[in-house]
Parts: structure tokens; C-alpha cells; sequence
């Protein structure tokens, strides 16, 4: 691998020739929606593309609220604070610092006044589908399982005017209307720690860590591959916490480069001058016979991490799960293609695909690649016009990058 | 990039690896069940061939029942066909995604651990702990089975670390003797 790349398309050329076997670095994912086009254009437009799901960002748009009801038997959130008001007040502090980390970045549209005050709600069933963004430390779901801690649930809208009881109605394709956050009330082993009593209780999960990893799943995120990144699929061992913890002059500080240029593809400020560049290529294999046979018109390279490095210091600025593109009315094409969004000008970039063969393997991005496509084995009555099917992610390339055309 | 550089991109990725052992747990945070404890846990264990799937809106929340055929049952007794119930999936115009479990294409052969309730559809044990995909290599060959855990190390209280345990190109007939295996142990 060779070049460098700057605000400049590129083809890769994936040949058997290279073979990375060090723990794979990739990068942020969106969770995305394809529009039900079952019905009709005018509440769901035309186009099988899947859209990124996002949050509105106007003032006062973005409104949490968190359930006080706190398991007791065992303790669910330890604070430092014993006081019945102290403890409500940490662990709301935390929630803060938590959510503020992701309207700290610059050159993005979710910024501090995107959110509304958090509210506090007595109600030990806050979460649910009722167009509140809910955070549960004590509320049952039958979604849990022996051997599920907790987990966020993000409902999306598939067309206009779609709505949730208590919401608005939806004014985009993929607006996020409702995301609830549950901690499992009735695990015996598990406990979670504010920051100010993580040192006291090692065996802690840190509060502050895992909220700030599920508020990302509820602004719009899946799973990065980018080991140090706040997405990445693993939280911090007990009674350690992500990165370094927000400050007031930096308060997306827990965030990695790549969430900083996720969030700022997600919600782009038009304002922004600096992180304007973007990079595209697509990955071809040698050897057309190396593709698969089912679906067809498979012409690419499917599931590959592409990761971005600056090319001054090594860093991965951003890295995204390639193989597809989608134009106008879609749906998607499986042609290897690949887009870097929101880079910074004036820096160079060095190109990197890798086989999602390592620590992180496809299992880890099924949600994500799954989302691409619908079709009347996923959806009854789905148009076959717009109808698509997923490849199988290839873990089984080795890449050599040539120069660009 | 240059040899040199390259070595110091692949020692740098080696020693974040390093950095991570040890540590982690899924967004949707998982709690180890090793193999014994899903073999026992689970009301049954079985070979299952997806049919079809269909997400509703149940109690306020969207859910997807994805009905299988049965094709071979290692613990319990399964009817020919079942339906597992999974949280998420498209339903009344609007789309629930929970990062973390399980989804099911039709024509897909899977293992699961599965839970019963009275007059429910079954769940899966542990998300993508309980749940096994079947495949064949690139040019076919024999089965082997990876459990959707198998890049996602879950915290074991008991020794306070994490471990990936997760079991990953194993052949069918390898996970049945685990399987077997487990039982024996637990009687």
C-alpha cells in the first residue's frame, strides 16, 4: 500500500497477494433504514437507498427523560452520594456529561441546544414506544434473557407522518422518534457505577462509559470497529471507563476520531469549513470468479473494512464497511464501493481494506448489513423493483492497494 | 507506505489488541454463559431452518417471530416447527433496531439455545450467546458452526475478566458432543 489520497477518488484493487493478519481496524457504522414502499410515494418517496437513521437537531428537539426508580435488591447504580437527593443528582450528572459528550463536537449540527432538559420520571416503566427517549435501570422486558445486561432499543420511521403515541409525527424517512436505554433490573451480578464511585467499587461497570455508548446507539450509531472508539462493541472491564472523561472545556473528550467523523456524516453542519473532504473508491477483486454466485450482480468486494489514517500521524480518522453503493431510486448495488464523508481538507489520507477476519467478525455488523435491503422474503408484498439481498460478507480477500487511475 | 511504516502500523494494531485483553462486553452488554450453562439453561437445543419471518407491534413494543422448521433436536422435545421471538423489526410504519440480537434469513440453518414460557414463542438464550450459524466453505466442504458471540468476549463475574469463549469453525458433529457432553455433566 502505497498512496495517498487526498479529497481524490480512488479504486482499490483487492488481489491475493497481502495478507493482514493484526487485529482489524474499522470504522463507524449508521444504522439505517430502507423506506416501506409498500406504500405510497408521498409519504414514502420513491427510492429502495437506505437512508442513515437520524435525530431532528433543532433546538429543544432531542428530549431525555430517566426513570428514578432504581433496583435496590441488588443495588443496580452505585454513587458516591448516599443521600436519597445526592444519589439522584450523580447519577443525573452523569446522564448529563453523558449526553453532552455528543453535542460537543464541533462541526456537527447536535449541539447542546438540540437538547432539551433532562426530566426525571418516577415511573418504573418509562421505556417504551411512546415517542420518549427513556433510560430504565429498573424496568423488565421480555426481551431479556439470562445473560443480557442491557440494551438499547431505537425505533426509526419508515415513511412521513409515521408517529409514536406521544410524539411528533415524522418529517424524514429514517427520523429517529423514540430510543429507550434498559439496564437489566434482575441480574444479580452486575452493578453500575458513577464516575465519582467507580474507584470505590472496581467491580462496577462505569456508568458514564456504557450510557455514553448507548447514547450513540440512540443518536443514530451501530457498532465501530475502531478499537478505541466509543462504538465499538465492547465496554470497558469493570471499574475502568473509555478514553478520557469529559471536561467542560472538552467535552467530547471520551469520543475517537472516527465517532467525531461519524457524527459529523450524520448530522453535517453546513457551517463547517474544515471537515469538508470526502474520499471514494471501490474494491474489485482480481479474479471475478472469487464472487459470489447468489445474489446476483454482485460486482464488488462486500463487507470490507475501508479505514482512513491520516497520513501524518497514523491515526484512523474514520473507517467505514464497504461494498455498496446506492443512486437514485436504488436499491443498493453490491459494486465494492466505499465513501469517506467529512474529512478534513488539507490532510493527507492513507487507504487501508481489510477482511473483517480478526477480532471483529461479521457477526458483529450483521444489524448493519442487513438494513441494506428489503425484499419480499423480508417484507410481504415488497415492489420487486426495489427489492434486494444481501451478500454474505467476504472475510476470505487479501488486498493490495494501487495507485488511482 | 513503506515497509518500516507498515511494520509500526501492525505492531501499533497489535499492541491495541494487547491493550483490549481482557476487557469488554457488547452494547447490548452480554454476561458470559459458557457452554455448560446455555446447555443447561435452554429448554432445548436444535437444528432449525429458517422459514420465514413477520415483526408486529405487541404491548407497545415491535417484535419478530421467525417460524423454523426443525430439523434435529439435541435437548428437549421440539414439534416440527416453532416460532422464536426476538426483539425489533419493521412493523406499523416504523422500524426497531436492537443492536445485538439476533435476526434470521429464510433458508438459513442455525443451532439455537433456546427458552420456553407457557403460551409464548420461544427466545433465544443469551442473544447471539445462544445462537449458531451453519456454513460451508467457499468451495463447500463440511459444516462447521460460530456462534454469533464468537467476536464479542462477555465479562464472567466469577473471575472478574473477560473471555472469549465464543466457539468458532467447529463441525456439527463437534457441537454435538459438546452438547452431549454438558448434558451428561449436568446429571
Amino acid at each position: 500500500m502505497s498512496e495517498f489520497f487526498n479529497k481524490t477518488a480512488a479504486t482499490v484493487l483487492a488481489c491475493a497477494l497481502t495478507l493482514f493478519s493484526a487485529q482489524t481496524a474499522s470504522g463507524y457504522a449508521l444504522h439505517r433504514i430502507v423506506a416501506d414502499l409498500r406504500l405510497s410515494s408521498a409519504v414514502a418517496g420513491t427510492s429502495a437507498c437506505p437512508v442513515p437513521a437520524r435525530r431532528l437537531t433543532a433546538a429543544g428537539s432531542f428530549s431525555v427523560q430517566w426513570s428514578t426508580s432504581l433496583g435496590s435488591s441488588p443495588l443496580t447504580v452505585l454513587t458516591q452520594d448516599q443521600t436519597a437527593a445526592g444519589r439522584l443528582n450523580e447519577i443525573e450528572q452523569t446522564i448529563q456529561q453523558s449526553l453532552g459528550v455528543w453535542t460537543g463536537v464541533s462541526g456537527s449540527l447536535l449541539q447542546p441546544a438540540t437538547l432539551a432538559p433532562l426530566a426525571r420520571v418516577s415511573s418504573s416503566t418509562a421505556c417504551a414506544a411512546d415517542g420518549l427517549n427513556s433510560i430504565c435501570f429498573n424496568q423488565p422486558d421480555a426481551g431479556f434473557t439470562p445473560g443480557i445486561l442491557g440494551f438499547t432499543r431505537v425505533i426509526t420511521a419508515d415513511h412521513l407522518g409515521a408517529q409514536l403515541a406521544n410524539g411528533p409525527a415524522a418529517t424524514q424517512i429514517g427520523q429517529i422518534l423514540d430510543a429507550d436505554i434498559y439496564f437489566n433490573p434482575g441480574d444479580p451480578n452486575t452493578a453500575y457505577a458513577t464516575p465519582q464511585a467507580l474507584a470505590a467499587h472496581p467491580a462496577a461497570y462505569d456508568l458514564e462509559s456504557l450510557l455514553t455508548h448507548e447514547l450513540g446507539h440512540a443518536i443514530g450509531f451501530s457498532h465501530s470497529a475502531v478499537w478505541r472508539a466509543m462504538m465499538a462493541p465492547y465496554a470497558p472491564a469493570p471499574g475502568t471507563f473509555t478514553g478520557q472523561r469529559p471536561t467542560a472545556l472538552a467535552p467530547d473528550t471520551p469520543l475517537a476520531e472516527d465517532d467525531r467523523t461519524g457524527l459529523r456524516a450524520l448530522y453535517p453542519d453546513p457551517a463547517d469549513t474544515v471537515h469538508t473532504g470526502s474520499i471514494s473508491g471501490r474494491i474489485l477483486p482480481a479474479n471475478v470468479l472469487a464472487l459470489p454466485a447468489f445474489p446476483v450482480g454482485v460486482s464488488g468486494i462486500f463487507g470490507a473494512h475501508v479505514v482512513a489514517l491520516d497520513a501524518a500521524t497514523g491515526d484512523v480518522v474514520a473507517g467505514v464497511l464497504g461494498g455498496w453503493s446506492c443512486g437514485g431510486d436504488g436499491p443498493a448495488q453490491f459494486d465494492g464501493g466505499y465513501r469517506f464523508e467529512r474529512l478534513a481538507v488539507g490532510a493527507s489520507y492513507r487507504i487501508y481494506a481489510e477482511p473483517l477476519n480478526g477480532a471483529v467478525d461479521p457477526t458483529a455488523v450483521s444489524d448493519t448489513t442487513a438494513a441494506l435491503c428489503r425484499n419480499s422474503a423480508t417484507d410481504a408484498g415488497w415492489p420487486a423493483a426495489a427489492a434486494c439481498v444481501v451478500p454474505p460478507v467476504d472475510t476470505e480477500f487479501t488486498t493490495r492497494l494501487r495507485s488511482a487511475p | 507506505m513503506s515497509y518500516a511504516q507498515r511494520r509500526r502500523f501492525l505492531l501499533l494494531l497489535f499492541l491495541a489488541g494487547l491493550l483490549l485483553i481482557g476487557i469488554a462486553a457488547n452494547a447490548t452488554t452480554f454476561l458470559r454463559l459458557d457452554f455448560s450453562r446455555l446447555t443447561r439453561t435452554a429448554t432445548a437445543v436444535a437444528r432449525l431452518r429458517c422459514a420465514a419471518s413477520e415483526s408486529f407491534l405487541e404491548n407497545g413494543q415491535i417484535w419478530t417471530d421467525t417460524r423454523f422448521a426443525v430439523l434435529e433436536t439435541d435437548k428437549g422435545n421440539l414439534p416440527s416447527a416453532i416460532t422464536v421471538r426476538t426483539p425489533g423489526g419493521s412493523a406499523a410504519g416504523v422500524t426497531a433496531h436492537v443492536e445485538g440480537a439476533p435476526r434470521f434469513r429464510p433458508g438459513e440453518e442455525v443451532f439455537l439455545f433456546l427458552l420456553a414460557a407457557p403460551g409464548e414463542p420461544f427466545r433465544v438464550l443469551g442473544w447471539a450467546q445462544g445462537t449458531f450459524r451453519i456454513a460451508r466453505g467457499p468451495r463447500g466442504g463440511s459444516e462447521r458452526l460460530t456462534q454469533d458471540s464468537a467476536a464479542l468476549p462477555v465479562y464472567d463475574p466469577a473471575r472478574r475478566e473477560f473471555r472469549a469463549e465464543g466457539l468458532r469453525n467447529v463441525t456439527v458433529d463437534e457441537f454435538r458432543a459438546r452438547v452431549q457432553r454438558a448434558l451428561a455433566a449436568a446429571q
